[in-house]
């Protein structure tokens, strides 16, 4: 999979994992959930873009300990509905009701950021995951320094990691 | 055979289910570990539990301490299944009672074989995909 990645802190400057990291863990997840038989296709998205979907679902994990991070997940509506019915077994997209998509969301975003954690300095603690509908909004006192644009069955999907500022991801 | 799949995610519990009910195990389900201790204080007792680490109330860790406290139970086969990678969790885990610990994200081969080594399916149970 050729991932565009864009970074908004320069990688020497922060103790975060690689793009290519962040591409092999969400891959391995991905495959994991939805079988061999359907692939994330890489999107070609200009820095700064805010994520382009009409409908949107949010997740996001938080690592503290030996490494302090925020993982996160961006889903266009259709590819969370497809990917709740997908992993809850579902006729269609159309039978996962929010409280299913908010469930897988959380699960895929509990996945991935396990997988970040174990890359990172620890011993650190996963939180549990945090879902909601709609677009995610965070603090200011973090920055995306890695991240990556992908579509599945045509929808985009962003994965990002954010790191505490004052602290350059490490403290 | 029995299984309780223990996860706070119902679609992880769905694809868990789905590869266990493939091999023929019965299953139940809990959403944490302090809901399976009720169900096994209940006399549903299974030959396997497949736990979470990460849960909500009582996460897969002290599930596993407080079964292996109870020897009505110790014949109950515990197999860990989260995305808790760390080395010192492994070791704390296995050495509180797990008998085997698989890191998600895994394949459902992955399952099937870790369960063959406990020796509950036969070796050649290899199922290819669950979807």
């Amino acid at each position: 999979m050729n991932v565009l990645t864009f970074f908004e802190a320069t990688p020497d400057e922060v103790d975060a994992p690689t793009v290519d990291d962040l591409q092999a863990v969400t891959e391995d997840v991905w495959l994991a959930l939805v079988g061999e038989d359907e692939v994330l296709l890489p999107r070609l998205v200009p820095p700064g873009t805010p994520f382009d979907a009409t409908g949107v679902w949010s997740a996001a994990v938080t690592i503290s300990g030996g490494w302090h991070g925020v993982v996160t997940v961006e889903l266009d509506a259709d590819v969370a509905g497809r990917l709740s019915a997908r992993m809850l077994d579902l006729p269609s997209a159309e039978d996962a009701e929010d409280a299913d998509v908010a469930d897988a969301v959380g699960e895929l975003v509990n996945m991935i950021g396990g997988n970040v954690k174990s890359l990172m300095p620890g011993p650190s603690v996963l939180s549990l995951p945090a879902v909601a509908a709609g677009r995610a909004v965070f603090a200011s006192d973090v920055t995306e320094v890695c991240r990556i644009d992908v579509a599945w069955r045509g929808g985009p999907v962003r994965i990002c990691i954010h790191v505490p500022n004052a602290s350059g991801g490490s403290r | 055979m029995r299984a309780m799949i223990i996860d706070d995610s119902r679609a992880m519990r769905s694809i868990l289910r789905r590869i266990v009910s493939g091999l023929d195990f019965e299953t139940t389900e809990a959403e944490n570990g302090q809901v399976a201790l009720d169900q096994m204080h209940a006399g549903v007792v299974p030959d396997v539990c497949l736990v979470d680490w990460n849960m909500p109330v009582m996460d897969g860790y002290t599930f596993i301490t407080e079964v292996r406290a109870n020897p009505e139970w110790r014949d109950v086969t515990l197999m860990m299944v989260t995305t808790e990678s760390e080395q010192r969790n492994i070791v704390r885990a296995l050495a509180a009672g797990a008998h085997e610990y698989v890191i998600k994200p895994f394949t459902p081969d992955a399952i099937v074989e870790k369960l063959s080594l406990l020796g509950l399916v036969p070796a050649d149970s290899a199922q290819g995909a669950w979807a």
